[in-house]
């Protein structure tokens, strides 16, 4: 069943769970997908995307239509995860890119082109954070640099120099 | 293998960034090294298979019903409510500023003692509201925030609460009178970047 996105949202507005979860539905996938590249860890990624879901409901009311409801709530999705980052590098704690390739594996990926792109998804998992968000950011998700820059809190030169750094890493750890 | 130098320039040659005649100078290079030529086809490569990386994963497990569990405890907030809240902490700041004000400016007198009960009210008032403001809030912070914060409140009110037995015992001193404005005023901020920070 496709229900009416402005109607979802409008009624999530005012409190209907079922609503919201409607709208999770169609887009968990999607969230999920970020967070998992952006942490490169199953039980992290799904933490924030319930994070991320959880603070999109209490923000509804800042949602004012001006932008598709899925940017909206990807770009939220960034910021969640790239907060909870740097509360946990407060914190000490280090997170370590996955040493578990089923992490990033997709059930049904058997063809020679999912090899490829989960050779692709492992390769992207070991990189530096750093260089793995803007990478994701930029050629996986699309944002521009001026963009990332103003999510990630760092230059525009920085922002570009990560992400040649990462494709430098990328092409050598594909060229193995 | 690629010229070293070329790194950034070969990568905004693929991204499509160079002003035309960076462009046309990268294109002359390009002509003449087969090392570059052939990273321009990795790069070029490797930008299409990201941009085909599937845009959904289905997570392992449910994640729905933990969500459920934590929005259920609370509503979405309405614009009304948030710019309801920033108001009443807008409102409490200035009633304390105000009160530091009087406590501060005034030149000690005989009748210093009831200006500091006035001043004493309005900050007891002023702070309780924010109390309120921030208990609402709690629920929205993080968890290390909350730790973070509470801490930070205990030194704070223990500074509150020297200076003003302090002050009781001797209301004209003007160090302690400014003791207690500092404490105060640390509080006033503190407490509106928590309303700032619940409200983000």
């Amino acid at each position: 069943m496709h229900s009416d996105p402005t109607d979802l949202i409008h009624r999530a507005r005012q409190g209907d769970r079922a609503a919201f979860e409607t709208l999770y539905h169609a887009h968990v996938g999607r969230v999920y997908a970020l967070c998992l590249r952006l942490t490169a860890d199953r039980a992290l990624a799904e933490e924030r995307t319930q994070d991320a879901f959880v603070r999109a409901w209490e923000r509804l009311a800042t949602f004012r239509g001006e932008s598709a409801f899925s940017s909206w709530l990807y770009r939220l999705t960034v910021n969640e995860v790239l907060l909870g980052r740097r509360a946990e590098r407060r914190r000490g704690a280090r997170i370590v890119t996955t040493d578990d390739p089923a992490a990033l594996e997709r059930p049904g990926a058997a063809s020679v082109a999912a090899g490829t792109a989960l050779d692709l998804e492992r390769a992207v998992a070991a990189l530096p954070p750093g260089a793995r968000e803007v990478f994701v950011l930029h050629d996986v998700e699309g944002y521009r640099h001026e963009e990332i820059a103003q999510l990630t809190g760092v230059a525009v030169g920085t922002s570009k120099a990560q992400l040649f750094r990462a494709r430098r890493l990328l092409r050598e750890a594909l060229n193995r | 293998m690629m010229c070293p130098h070329m790194d950034a320039q070969l990568n905004e040659y693929v991204d499509g960034t160079l002003a035309a005649r960076d462009r046309a100078s990268v294109e002359a290079h390009l002509a003449e090294c087969a090392g570059c030529r052939a990273a321009v086809a990795e790069l070029r490569s490797l930008a299409a298979a990201a941009a085909t990386l599937p845009k959904s994963v289905e997570p392992g497990r449910d994640l729905w019903a933990a969500i459920e569990t934590r929005i259920r405890q609370r509503a979405p907030r309405n614009v009304q409510r948030v710019w309801w809240f920033g108001a009443l902490a807008a409102a409490a700041v200035l009633v304390l500023a105000f009160g530091i004000y009087r406590l501060t400016a005034r030149p000690p007198d005989r009748r210093m003692g009831e200006g500091w009960v006035a001043v004493q009210a309005d900050f007891d008032r002023a702070t309780n509201e924010l109390g309120v403001i921030l208990a609402a809030e709690r629920g929205r912070l993080r968890p290390g925030t909350v730790a973070v914060l509470e801490r930070n409140l205990a030194v704070i009110d223990a500074a509150i609460a020297e200076s003003r037995a302090a002050l009781a015992r001797d209301p004209a001193n003007t160090e302690l009178r400014r003791l207690f404005a500092a404490a105060s005023r640390q509080k006033v901020e503190l407490l509106q970047w928590v309303t700032r920070v619940a409200a983000s």
